[in-house]
């Protein structure tokens, strides 16, 4: 049977955009064959061809005739006519509104903005701004040329053989199990490979005397370019997967490894990428880059742990990367709230300016915690230290007030390559980590690689269950000179410093014996050799295995110090894989088993006189500190930009306080106790005064209630009394949505209740420009007072002074008064005599408001 | 006239005083004798005496929320306004006494 419908095409766009697509996918339904002319150019395309169809560059108006032959034409005819009718028309309708996920949480400024926000999971924070740079996975090899004297049938072979290949493989792979997401990539990928709009040219492009090579880069740019000009993001994935499968059909043709592409930076730049190898992120430039954005990576991948050393905000898991985030446009990274925006208008931009200045504010209100120890309330002192994986890091990580190197990490000088490091090449990586850090300690972790830590020289065997497996110092004896040349670098570089060395996956008093042996081994020899040494250097070890907590006795016999690494810890005290899914709710270090196994630790090993840091994930969280404190661990080491906060939280902590807290932890019996328990920890809050210079600004140029709001919480950010400011921003919009908390007179009190403050606060803005406060009146507001108060507070001589404070205001001279203050100390002296507040001493703490 | 008064908001940090400051400057302006019971963050502050409400001539309750223990002013007259009305309109609030 042969049927025909003609249409003409109603799309200003023409149809090479998603019509195509759903064209190609509604013939394809159908076995009839079916073909689409456009009868302007006369040109014919397969109509289960989305590349063919495209390729027919059909425009607005052009008349087009679908032919259809097969013994299921009449249904396919009756599908396709009532698609080009019905269907067709509405296809370049773009989207009504922004898509903003309700889930995630965004300050009202940005809801304001009225842009479109692709969502991301932040893995190191900040902000970033900068023109997008897509990083490929690999480069071409700069020779397509092929042989000298090819030929074309030689060339058109090779590329029918590659197109085959690739089918095959692309076809066995879907008959794996796979989850529903990879077989629709891959579905996707093979109807492109047996698109026959590519082969065809492909085809042509080698008769014109092109090498299959160059065939395939052409005829992948020409569909992926058409592509990618498209509005609607499910076409411009289809680009994306042209390149994919080209890039495939070139390893079919050319064979052999791709080298990993290199990315030179010239402008500040938001490096967008599916992965990026930490090789490839320790070789861009860091001034020019701002932000990363990756489509795969987890929290602990080794590029993830540098760009969080490096201070470079990044994001992972944004959905349909490249569609969503065209390069060279200008886009902000937030990775504080999990965002990339892509349409920087003026309130975004004049938002990001402001929140740099308050960032910056941040930075420097912390920066007198550099140089100085961290200390509580009451004199306990809990050193921190930072986690390092090269030696460039150590220089930025002193800058922001590390106390020493908690972890060196040395596998990534391992990896990525074709042969272990040299024992000259790891001395002067080691000799500069020592001397940089200028007296204070260096712990070296030496090497440890396994299962998941690829350095294939080393030719360790595919274990089934590599974590618990053949890793760590379980590989050195068998790895003996790779071990003694590290040990070699290391104790030579410690002549340099104070270096100490500490070794990976020790479960046995027996492995840190013979690691000691060997360590004094060398030492010996390289004396004899003349060397210069430091014969005292301290030998620790890592407690990742909970064997190691029930010997210490023995263990601390032999050895000098341990540190903590909870992630795997806790791993294998749990048995739960963080990374799966199911079971990654139970692991939580907050569980009380887990603390008792580090209170035990801890206590065992100081009793033997042994020093005990903690460098694992558990150690960042501020909120956790009064639990470390409490245990009574000598030092936590972290990435270098958590360091300055939680060097301030410490200071603010009373140990006493910490130590109850943490005995009230143990006898908790479950996580949820636990964290009800932290929340009710105010991190020494209680000590801080309701009121401080630093919480009232007297020049504001905020020009919206939005802007006001957000200017006084960033004010309790900057002053640290809290660490979610947007968290207390929702709830002063929770009580202004419901009635303006204009008073008249020129005034506002927004105020609200919720525990992510740790202090009851006041915060005043006077405006220079009043600004309009509630929409259904037309009084403006001059001066606005916000009162915070935590839930969980049942101070009540902080609420006596919200009670005066609030009738105070409804009195006319009182108003006056703030009105016309000359300046913050001003106001802070009118309102600490009014509302009766205690007085502070003028030291560097009267400006935030701390009790010395 | 002997009156008492009842202010409760929501979130009971500002208003609740604000509204009570209000209605006792105003009350005192106008000649008028009052006792103003808060109901806020801190739970019921002067509270107000069986005594008290006895011999009130009237009783305003300018709130936001349920009052608590309401059942004291049964059997008398009871003004009911919003909190804001009592911030922004405490002499209307008044005349609605009939004072």
């Amino acid at each position: 049977m042969h049927h025909e419908h003609t249409f003409r095409c109603p799309l200003p766009n023409g149809l090479h955009a998603r019509p195509a697509g759903l064209l190609a996918d509604l013939a394809a339904e159908f076995n009839s064959d079916i073909e689409l002319t456009n009868e302007r150019t006369g040109a014919i395309a397969n109509a289960k061809s989305v590349l063919s169809i495209i390729a027919l560059d059909v425009n607005l108006d052009d008349a087009c005739r679908i032919h259809i032959a097969g013994a299921d034409a009449e249904a396919a005819l009756a599908a396709l006519s009532d698609f080009a009718a019905n269907i067709m028309p509405k296809c370049d309708d773009t989207p009504s509104t922004p898509v903003i996920d309700d889930a995630i949480k965004l300050p009202r400024l940005l809801l304001k903005a009225g842009i479109r926000l692709h969502e991301g999971t932040p893995v190191s924070a900040g902000i970033g701004q900068g023109v997008a740079v897509t990083a490929h996975g690999s480069t071409l090899p700069a020779d397509l040329d092929g042989e000298d004297d090819r030929s074309c049938d030689e060339e058109q072979r090779k590329a029918r053989l590659a197109l085959a290949s690739l089918r095959n493989v692309l076809k066995t792979k879907l008959a794996d199990r796979l989850s529903p997401a990879e077989a629709g990539i891959l579905r996707a990928h093979l109807s492109i490979a047996g698109d026959v709009a590519l082969e065809e040219k492909i085809a042509e492009l080698i008769s014109v005397d092109l090498s299959a090579g160059q065939a395939i880069m052409q005829a992948g740019e020409f569909f992926a370019s058409r592509l990618m000009e498209a509005d609607s993001a499910y076409v411009r994935e289809r680009a994306i997967d042209v390149e994919d499968i080209c890039q495939q059909l070139l390893e079919h043709v050319l064979g052999g490894q791709f080298q990993a592409a290199g990315i030179e930076l010239t402008e500040p730049s938001v490096v967008l990428a599916k992965n990026l190898t930490p090789r490839q992120f320790l070789a861009l430039d860091k001034h020019l880059l701002k932000a990363l954005v990756l489509e795969h990576a987890s929290t602990t991948s080794h590029t993830v742990i540098l760009a969080r050393s490096f201070g470079i905000p990044t994001l992972t898991g944004v959905a349909n990367l490249r569609a969503n985030v065209p390069t060279g446009r200008e886009v902000v990274v937030d990775a504080d709230l999990g965002v990339v925006i892509t349409e920087i208008n003026a309130i975004v931009r004049r938002y990001y300016q402001r929140e740099r200045s308050k960032f910056a504010r941040r930075q420097d209100r912390l920066a007198r915690h550099i140089q100085t120890p961290a200390v509580t309330r009451d004199g306990r002192r809990l050193e921190v230290a930072a986690n390092v994986a090269t030696a460039d890091e150590l220089a930025p990580a002193f800058e922001r007030g590390a106390e020493g190197i908690g972890l060196f990490r040395t596998e990534m000088l391992f990896m990525g390559r074709e042969e272990a490091p040299s024992e000259e090449e790891q001395l002067d990586i080691y000799t500069r980590a020592a001397q940089a850090a200028g007296g204070r300690p260096v712990i070296i972790r030496t090497i440890d690689i396994g299962g998941d830590k690829p350095a294939p020289y080393l030719n360790l065997d595919q274990e089934d269950n590599p974590f618990l497996g053949y890793r760590g110092v379980r590989i050195y004896p068998e790895h003996r000179d790779l071990i003694t040349t590290q040990l070699r670098a290391i104790i030579r570089a410690s002549a340099f410093g104070v270096v100490r060395v500490m070794a990976p996956m020790v479960c046995s008093v027996e492995e840190a014996r013979w690691f000691k042996g060997l360590i004094a081994e060398i030492q010996m020899e390289l004396k004899a050799a003349g060397a210069a040494l430091d014969p005292a250097m301290q030998i620790g070890v890592m407690v990742e295995t909970p064997s190691v907590a029930f010997i210490l006795d023995q263990l601390c016999e032999v050895i000098d110090f341990l540190s903590i690494g909870t992630n795997d810890l806790l791993q294998y005290f749990l048995a739960a894989d963080r990374c799966n899914k199911k079971v990654a709710y139970l692991y939580n270090s907050l569980h009380p088993a887990f603390l008792r196994l580090l209170a035990k630790i801890v206590e065992d090993a100081r009793r033997r006189g042994c020093w005990v840091g903690m460098c694992g994930e558990m150690a960042r969280d501020a909120r956790r500190l009064p639990l470390l404190i409490g245990l009574g661990l000598d030092e936590i080491s972290v990435a270098a930009l958590d360091v300055l906060a939680l060097k301030a939280a410490i200071t603010r902590l009373s140990a006493a306080e910490c130590d109850e807290a943490l005995a009230a932890a143990l006898a908790c019996q479950d996580v949820a106790e636990v964290d009800a328990l932290l929340d009710a920890c105010d991190g020494g809050g209680a000590a801080r005064s309701l009121l401080a210079p630093e919480l009232i600004t007297t020049d504001s140029d905020s020009v919206s209630k939005e802007e006001v709001i957000k200017e006084i919480v960033d004010s309790f950010h900057v002053a640290q009394r809290t660490d979610d400011p947007l968290a207390v921003e929702e709830a002063v919009w929770m009580r202004e949505d419901i009635h303006s908390t204009a008073l008249g007179h020129g005034f506002a009190v927004p105020h609200c209740k919720t525990d992510s403050l740790a202090a009851n606060s006041i915060g005043m803005v006077r405006l220079k420009r009043p600004v309009e406060w509630n929409s259904a009146d037309s009084q403006k507001v001059q001066c606005v007072i916000m009162l915070a108060v935590r839930e969980s507070d049942s101070d009540g001589t902080h609420m006596k002074v919200f009670s005066k404070l609030a009738r105070r205001l409804m009195h006319e001279e009182f108003r006056a008064r703030l009105l016309g203050a000359s300046d913050c100390e001003a106001v802070y002296e009118y309102l600490t005599e009014e509302l009766e507040l205690p007085r502070i001493r003028h030291t560097p703490s009267a400006l935030t408001g701390e009790k010395p | 006239m002997k009156i008492v008064a009842v202010t409760a908001c929501p979130t009971g940090i500002a208003h609740t005083f604000m509204a009570a400051e209000q209605l006792e400057k105003t009350a005192k302006a106008l000649g008028h004798e009052i006792n103003v019971e808060t109901q806020g963050a801190m739970g019921i502050e002067n509270e107000l005496s069986p005594e008290d409400v006895r011999d009130a001539d009237a009783v305003i309750f300018a709130v936001g929320i349920e009052v608590e223990q309401r059942d004291r002013f049964d059997g008398k007259k009871i003004i009911e306004v919003e909190v804001q009305e009592a911030i922004k309109h405490p002499k209307a609030v008044f005349e609605k006494l009939g004072a």
